[in-house]
């Protein structure tokens, strides 16, 4: 799974691509972790490239989402693809995560 | 820190009477399964999907119990690397994955109640009923942790707090088993019952087991009302 990052106007859009999955879920907390150091972070987390998410990914996204809350920042998903999608439907992570259809709409939203 | 086995078996027992809060066996059976299962998955030992659950490592945890239970999971040929979890365990599910385990559950809640005696955490009282028939029973001697997971899961219920993994696995085990009451005022379970099946459903093999159970419920209930 590759883990990209950059900032704008005091947002970081994180980018995952790949599969999130038992074997990526480490790594992927690992570089999370290094964003939520300090401050309240504003994350928009791009999903379009990201092609299966398991039960281990899920968690991982469970502890950002937990550690974001608790410093008062805010994440926000974007680009889902429709599996992708139907795994948090199920999962009811849809109502844990703001979720928009774009960039532009995940940045304002983070920002809100 | 208590296993999810030992923690439900210590949550199910009444502080009262020391024996395990009334639940049809073969539910309980499969709270105990999924909790075994679903340690498991937070191990890193298994992972799962909407449709499949794999063991992605078989190596031991160091805990015989859970060394079973991942013995029993995993595939002929997962310990030395042959294949792959994913394709040894193509027809293996969340629900087949408890259904599995379930036929050991009363040999792990008996091995869960000699931990949690050894943790002192539980008395072992034995003596006879009648004079005639033997009974156990295991008053709750150390009640801390009962107290300090019912105030965490408390909190969780009633704020907007979002859970972390290990919370959730707790939520959805203390809903299979009915035992809300524990933790909440009848008012506020009321109250409270969209939060807990949200938060009940962000676990993938938790909706498993709360399935299982609610399917018995549902045999038991119209057997029952089949005979009145």
């Amino acid at each position: 799974m590759e883990f990209t990052q950059d900032e704008a106007g005091g947002v970081t859009t994180v980018r995952l691509a790949g599969r999130l999955d038992s074997s990526a879920a480490p790594a992927a907390e690992d570089s999370f972790g290094h964003l939520l150091g300090g401050g309240a972070p504003r994350l928009a987390v791009d999903l379009s490239q990201l092609e299966y998410i398991s039960s281990a990914g899920l968690r991982v996204l469970l502890v950002v989402a937990r550690k974001v809350q608790q410093a008062n920042g805010k994440v926000v998903l974007f680009g889902l693809r429709p599996n992708v999608r139907e795994v948090f439907s199920v999962s009811g992570f849809d109502k844990i995560f703001a979720i928009e259809a774009d960039a532009a709409g995940a940045a304002a939203a983070a920002l809100r | 820190m208590l296993g999810f086995v030992e923690e439900i078996v210590l949550l199910q027992l009444d502080d009262t009477r020391g024996g395990l809060a009334e639940l049809p066996l073969s539910a309980a059976d499969i709270v105990l399964a999924g909790a075994a299962v679903m340690e498991l998955a937070l191990l890193n030992r298994i992972d799962s999907d909407l449709q499949h659950l794999f063991v992605v490592d078989p190596s031991p945890t160091g805990d015989a119990m859970l060394d079973d239970v991942l013995a029993r999971l995993a595939p002929d040929g997962a310990e030395d690397g042959a294949k792959d979890g994913a394709e040894l365990n193509a027809e293996l599910n969340a629900t087949a994955a408890v259904e599995r385990i379930t036929g050991q559950a009363d040999a792990y809640r008996r091995e869960a109640l000699q931990r949690l005696v050894a943790k002192g955490i539980l008395r072992e009282e034995n003596g006879r009923h009648f004079w005639v028939f033997r009974t156990r029973r295991y008053p709750v001697i150390d009640d801390r942790e009962q107290r300090e997971v019912k105030a965490r899961l408390r909190q969780l219920l009633l704020t907007d707090e979002i859970p972390d993994p290990h919370d959730v696995v707790l939520i959805c085990l203390i809903e299979a088993c009915d035992l809300l009451g524990l933790v909440l005022s009848a008012d506020e379970i009321a109250r409270t019952k969209t939060r807990v099946e949200q938060l009940s459903r962000l676990d993938l093999i938790g909706q498993a087991v709360t399935r299982a159970v609610a399917e018995i419920r549902f045999i038991i209930r119209h057997a029952t009302s089949a005979i009145y």
